[in-house]
């Protein structure tokens, strides 16, 4: 306790100060546990994980020794890496744009005064439920080139079998639609609740002044949307930007390396080649990519408050 | 006034799209039910059947008997280690945003401010050492690895912080002239009036680790403590050339339980969902 106000206030400041003080204790009180297991799994696993990308450490082998930045040379070197890399951002920006498209019509249109809104609404969000394990299998099998529905779909289009998972060139759009499939309902929940804070009587006024349809959605809610695009946007490039069920599900990374994600990479060096200590380098690069997008998402974010 | 809701036709449009869109979300699942009920040699036929000719139990009997599948287990297992995770989340993450919200102490912005610098950290960074941790402590395969490393949610913190603000203080004040303490003002007056939050944060993570894949992959390897997701790839690895109808059955049977859960508290969820989403901003 600090003696010196004490004696300056008297009496009423001793009152105060042990119920300020009795305030801090509690307040320690309800944030320890929360911090004991911040400390452990996050403080200390971000340091360990820095720390180790700078020594060679293998998990068979006993000796680990410090090799400076070389784990880090070689990432720039690395072929796989960079493959890893394009193929997310390709994959992130098709999924993000087309999750967002979908979501976007999805949400307008069960916004509409129609009968059967909460029924749809209900139906659109379910695949979001499903596991990536339960999606992965499904649409394997929905994208056979040989037996596969969607095949037989285009066949009556005169189209011939599409090799949609075993083709270079087309295995990330099709892991880009899975997922689209798979995650346009968190958007799209996240839209409605935009749409509905936009006020009726806009709407009203602008069909009073002979505004159709289009111009009603390009001049009033697109604009006053843009910060719940903006949203679903950003938080949509940091999540997809992890994937790696869908990769590991349904290709194994093939063919070749073409679906290689950067998780699924990090996963190959860490636990099949067992090469902690390069592992970590390679998620320590990972972090860094993904907290300067994150902080992108904040500067991007907040400035919307401003208006 | 709002809008009487209509299918009138100037909707045509909207219904149109709507049932479009409706067939491509609905006809994956329907396939894979439908093909569920088939044979292998039915499956790997062109042109491919929609509809089982003659359905049979089959793949759905094997998929459930097979010495090296444990579908029940693994279900059982997810849905303990989700719970378990999110009552852990919900037991560090209110009290610590308790803190934040209400109380003053020194170093709370400060403090605040570095959690939430912290989010901009990717959780993958912190696989490895969390990984070697479970090692060293004799984890693996166990439900402490499943649970605890990810509890400590900052997210969880920020949201739950942002709900107790809201909190009107004459509530708390008329408590403390109750001769309520700290923890009964927490427990009293801040829990209860903070319910619909708890509910979203809770559905939010549960369903999050539920579906995760990467972490139970890397922490589990007996085929007992396994969870959903990561059992469903290994089905996929062993069966999917030999017999297709059971790794369908599969993703089916393993997706009933949430479903009937979504289907049963549908609102709940929804709200929910769409509340963290909101509040995360």
């Amino acid at each position: 306790m600090n003696s010196k106000s004490i004696s300056g206030n008297g009496v009423k400041g001793r009152l105060t100060l042990t119920l300020k003080s009795r305030e801090t204790l509690a307040a320690y009180a309800f944030l320890a546990p929360f911090m004991v297991f911040f400390s452990i799994f996050v403080v200390r696993a971000v340091v360990e994980a820095v720390r180790m990308s700078f020594y060679d450490w293998h998990i068979l082998r006993p000796m680990r020794p410090y090799i400076g930045i070389d784990n880090y040379v070689e990432l720039i070197n690395d072929k796989v890496w960079w493959i890893s890399l394009q193929n997310t951002v390709v994959f992130t920006a098709l999924t993000v744009v087309g999750t967002t498209i979908v979501a976007l019509a999805a949400a307008v249109a069960v916004t509409r005064p129609i009968k059967g809104q909460s029924f749809f609404r209900v139906l659109l969000y379910m695949p979001s439920l499903l596991s990536v394990g339960a999606v992965g299998l499904i649409w394997v099998w929905l994208l056979n080139t040989q037996f596969g529905i969607i095949n037989y779909g285009l066949s009556f289009l005169g189209i011939r079998p599409v090799n949609w998972l075993g083709d270079p060139g087309l295995v990330i759009p099709s892991l880009s639609l899975t997922t689209i499939w798979w995650g346009f309902g968190f958007p799209m929940l996240i839209f409605i609740a935009g749409l509905q804070g936009i006020p009726e009587q806009l709407y009203e006024a602008a069909r009073i002044d002979g505004g159709s349809n289009r111009d009603l959605f390009l001049y009033i809610t697109l604009p006053l949307l843009r910060p719940t695009i903006l949203f679903v946007t950003v938080t949509g490039v940091i999540s997809h930007f992890q994937v790696y069920g869908q990769p590991f599900i349904m290709t194994t990374g093939g063919p070749g390396r073409s679906s290689y994600s950067l998780i699924f990479y990090l996963y190959q060096i860490a636990w099949t080649a067992f090469r902690m200590g390069y592992g970590a380098a390679v998620a320590v690069c990972i972090a860094v990519i993904m907290a300067v997008m994150t902080s992108v998402q904040f500067i991007v974010l907040s400035r919307r408050i401003e208006y | 006034m709002k809008p009487e809701r209509s299918i009138l036709p100037q909707h045509t449009i909207t219904y149109v799209f709507l049932t479009l869109l409706g067939l491509f979300v609905v006809f994956p699942m329907l396939i894979a039910v439908s093909q569920s009920f088939m044979t292998n040699q039915e499956v790997n036929r062109w042109p491919p059947q929609i509809i089982p000719v003659e359905p049979t139990l089959q793949a759905i009997h094997s998929v459930l008997t097979q010495q090296d599948l444990r579908l029940d287990l693994w279900l059982r297992n997810s849905l303990i280690a989700a719970t378990g995770y999110t009552a852990a989340v919900l037991v560090l993450c209110a009290p610590a945003a308790f803190a934040f919200a209400r109380l003053r102490f020194p170093g709370n912005n400060i403090l605040f401010g570095f959690l939430l610098v912290t989010i901009m950290i990717p959780s993958q960074v912190t696989l490895i050492p969390n990984y070697l941790l479970m090692r060293d402590l004799q984890w693996l395969d166990t439900f402490n690895a499943l649970v605890f490393p990810g509890a400590a949610n900052v997210f969880g913190v920020f949201l739950l912080r942002q709900f107790f603000i809201q909190v009107p203080s004459d509530l708390e004040e008329a408590a403390v002239l109750d001769g309520a303490g700290y923890f009964g003002r927490f427990w009293h007056v801040i829990l209860p009036l903070s319910r619909n939050a708890l509910t979203a944060l809770g559905i939010f993570v549960f369903l999050f680790h539920y579906n995760d894949l990467f972490w139970p992959f890397i922490v589990t390897n007996s085929l007992e403590t396994r969870t959903l997701p990561v059992g469903l790839a290994i089905l996929n690895s062993s069966y999917a050339g030999q017999y297709r109808p059971m790794v369908l059955s599969g993703a089916v049977l393993s997706s009933i339980p949430i479903l009937i859960v979504y289907i049963i508290f549908q609102r709940q969820i929804i709200q929910g969902i769409t509340l963290t989403g909101m509040g995360g901003r």
